[in-house]
């Protein structure tokens, strides 16, 4: 018996134990020092067992506040992004920390960048800030990649031209595509990868398709989660993007955001079981909170440093002042489109400009608008519609849209005139959409589209959201002005190469003096890094 | 003693693999499911004949016009108006599924055949999407229109009798279809078949089927004999 409860703890050990031993995500970026108003450039391999397809990236202060961030797409189990580091940064040691949300392991990697204000420069900076050393993220030199044609030293503006051996051998055991970059390196400054572990873990869905926005709803009289509400989501654009959610128990809802790309505003609104119920929306974090953070330690700082780092805020501002862009865009992947409104094709549409001036909701439902009775008696606006199959009015109100966006106070309303609004789409049916009935849609697009009917409160929530980032990759170096002068630091950035035997490396280098490095990197099936380097100076 | 501990040991191992797997995943199907979009469905008048495909609900699923599938849905091709109503279980109301937002259907027959229809532009007489039931797909596919019309008849009165003078009347219609060539219509029976074929290839098309043993009395025939046909390469002559 005792052998049997041994063998069942054995299992159990086993089963926890698998559960903890788990790698995180491999993340490098194209420099470890930046200067404020600078674009950084990141490649994140993703943990094989980690099934969301969104990797979160975030600018860390020393504090823990996030400053900002991307939300990086996984394609076969990589993610290549960028980030804006902003203008307004003060001089010193941020972090990096890159993670997917709601994943049954709670790891994060986090990565220590430096970050010199171009405004500020180093002179109140004596020291440097650097993490203590924790779980670091082991990264194997091996000799299998062998970088050939590159000499020690190559002047300022010249062409360099490199090749690439893969052993045959490590070519058969690489994972995915490799990092080939050649950037400017400080060795006064070296940062490394670390594990670290989430200590808060929230409730969610694993974002399989793309980022989730979550939340609960709360009754307000109870301050307990609404069963049965239902929740609104609005993304206003030529046809509005909506999605609903009919909270449970828990009063949690759900959307799906994976059809969007970049920045976008959306609009949370939920409504109760009864007109009288008075609910709030309480959003989730979209980001991960600071949680405990890592021990810095104070180093001196390099005369090396200080030059090096002064020399590139000044062709940062230069770069700034010139307008060269560091990027170059992809096309926003196709967002597969509705053909018609999610409220159905209206059976009316009616422009009010066409026709004389009127001055308020009541005259123009008179005198426009076919089958809408908009009445106003006693300063108690009521709206119908009339159903073209049955041909009588439908008793409720119909579903009200101002610019894509559903309201039921008809107040918003009663005070537009012809001026104010630039189409009406009238549906005059009883609509489906899911499991929500529509009897009968008005909708209405104002000639500002500025939002500003929408009545507030806590039933209505505006966000501006970042969804997925738009790929770019590092734009070619704007030879079309010789006079303006070349100042990258990062003179190739390739995080999707395709591992074959040779690979050949043609770049130039900018007007920026200082060290550079050559960086193969990549995973191998068995989840190790690899990696191969090679020095050169620019004089 | 050691056996209350065994169970209490299991149960915590039951207990830590549930963790491990179902951690974070409370699971939402609605997150997934594009929403279906329609009107409420009004009945129609009633006339002898019968203005669905039909007898009952079959249990089908719906292809939206991104691609996505909505299934386990409730379905009936209404061929009085070429429409695709569905249950919704949820509210208990039939829907009238927007034609625009559909790219096709598929539900499975009292018999247990699986039934396919596809959203097809008609740009003959009466233009516009059709739903077209696919019988045999290829190079050259063979598609049924399962119209019923309302026609005039001379008057009579309904089982509760009252006078009426129209009838739900199927006026069924087939064609062969080519993406690049269009649709050319064709009846069920073997003259109509050989019309759509060139000289030349007639009377090897009457020897195959004649060897086949295929004589064209109906619909299930008539596409075997085409099939039949298709797989030896004859082309139809749009």
């Amino acid at each position: 018996m005792k052998q049997k409860i041994i063998f069942i703890l054995l299992i159990v050990t086993a089963i926890s134990g698998n559960a903890q031993n788990k790698k995180g995500f491999a993340f490098f970026t194209d420099r470890d020092v930046y200067v404020s108003g600078e674009t950084l450039l990141a490649k994140i391999y993703n943990p094989t067992d980690n099934s969301s397809r969104i990797v979160y990236m975030d600018l860390v202060n020393p504090s823990g506040t996030r400053i900002s961030g991307a939300s990086i797409e996984i394609k076969n189990n990589e993610a290549d992004g960028f980030l804006q580091l902003p203008d307004s940064l003060s001089t010193g040691a941020y972090m990096l920390r890159v993670y997917s949300k709601n994943t049954a392991e709670k790891l994060k990697t986090i990565r220590e960048i430096w970050i010199s204000n171009r405004f500020e420069g180093l002179e109140k900076t004596k020291q440097l800030k650097r993490i203590t050393k924790t779980e670091e993220i082991q990264e194997e030199n091996t000799r299998q990649i062998n970088i050939e044609g590159i000499d020690p030293k190559y002047p300022t503006n010249s062409r360099v031209a490199a090749n690439i051996r893969i052993d045959g051998n490590l070519l058969k055991e690489i994972d995915g595509n490799l990092l080939v970059s050649v950037a400017q390196t400080d060795p006064s400054f070296k940062s490394e990868s670390f594990i670290w572990t989430y200590d808060q873990g929230k409730e969610g869905l694993t974002e399989k398709k793309g980022i989730i926005l979550s939340g609960t709803i709360i009754d307000k009289k109870t301050s307990f989660p609404a069963s049965g509400a239902t929740v609104y989501l609005t993304i206003p654009d030529s046809l509005p993007g909506f999605q609903y959610y009919q909270t449970q128990n828990d009063g949690r809802f759900y959307f799906q955001m994976d059809k969007y790309y970049g920045s976008i505003q959306a609009f949370v609104q939920c409504f109760g079981n009864t007109p009288t119920q008075r609910l709030k929306i309480n959003m989730d974090e979209l980001f991960a909170e600071p949680g405990t953070l890592p021990e810095y330690s104070e180093w001196p700082i390099s005369e090396e440093f200080k030059s090096n780092s002064i020399r590139n805020m000044d062709a940062v501002t230069f770069q700034k002042i010139f307008d060269q862009n560091t990027l170059k865009f992809e096309a926003t992947p196709m967002k597969t489109h509705d053909d018609y409104p999610y409220y159905g094709n209206p059976t009316n549409i009616v422009d009010p400009q066409l026709f004389i001036d009127l001055p308020n909701f009541t005259e123009i439902s008179r005198e426009l608008l076919p089958g809408v009775r908009f009445r106003n008696y006693n300063n108690e606006p009521t709206l119908q519609v009339i159903n073209a199959a049955t041909r009588s009015y439908f008793t409720e109100l119909p579903l009200i849209l101002i610019d894509g966006i559903p309201i039921r106070n008809l107040n918003a309303i009663k005070d537009m005139g012809t001026k104010d609004i630039r189409r009406v789409d009238i549906c005059q049916s009883e609509r489906y959409y899911g499991n929500l009935r529509f009897p009968g849609i008005v909708a209405l697009y104002t000639t500002k589209a500025d939002y500003s009917h929408i009545p507030d409160s806590d039933q209505f929530i505006r966000l501006k959201l970042e969804t997925t980032q738009i790929q770019a990759k590092l734009a070619e170096p704007d030879k079309s002005e010789p006079d303006v002068p070349d100042l990258r630091q990062v003179f190739y950035w390739n995080p999707s190469v395709e591992p074959q035997e040779s690979l050949s490396i043609k770049i130039s280098t900018s007007s920026i003096l200082g060290q550079f490095s050559l960086v193969v990197r990549g995973r191998l099936k068995n989840g190790s890094l690899i990696s191969a380097k090679k020095q050169f100076e620019v004089k | 003693m050691t056996l209350k501990i065994t169970n209490i040991l299991v149960l915590f191992m039951v207990w830590s693999f549930a963790q491990i797997v179902f951690a974070q995943e409370p699971t939402n199907h609605s997150l997934d499911s594009q929403k279906i979009k329609g009107v409420r469905q009004l009945p129609y008048p009633s006339y002898t004949g019968f203005p669905f495909l039909t007898d009952t609900w079959r249990l089908g699923k719906i292809e939206f016009t991104n691609g996505e599938i909505s299934d386990s849905l409730y379905l009936r091709y209404s061929s009085f108006k070429d429409e695709l109503i569905y249950y919704n279980k949820a509210i208990t109301t039939q829907i009238n599924i927007d034609k625009a937002s559909l790219n096709g259907f598929v539900f499975t027959d009292s018999d247990g055949r699986n039934r396919v229809f596809r959203k097809q532009y008609f740009d003959n007489f009466m233009k516009g999407d059709r739903f077209f039931e696919i019988l045999s797909t290829g190079e050259t596919s063979l598609l049924a229109y399962r119209k019923v019309s309302l026609t005039t008849t001379p008057a009579y009165n309904d089982e509760r009798g009252i006078l009426k003078n129209m009838i739900y009347d199927p006026d069924y219609q087939f064609y062969f279809y080519s993406p690049e060539k269009g649709y050319t219509l064709v009846r069920i029976n073997q003259a109509s078949l050989l019309s759509k074929f060139d000289k030349l290839s007639l009377k090897p098309i009457k020897k195959l089927l004649r060897k086949s043993k295929i004589k064209i009395g109906g619909e299930e025939i008539f596409i075997q004999a085409w099939q039949a046909i298709e797989k030896e390469g004859y082309k139809v002559v749009f």
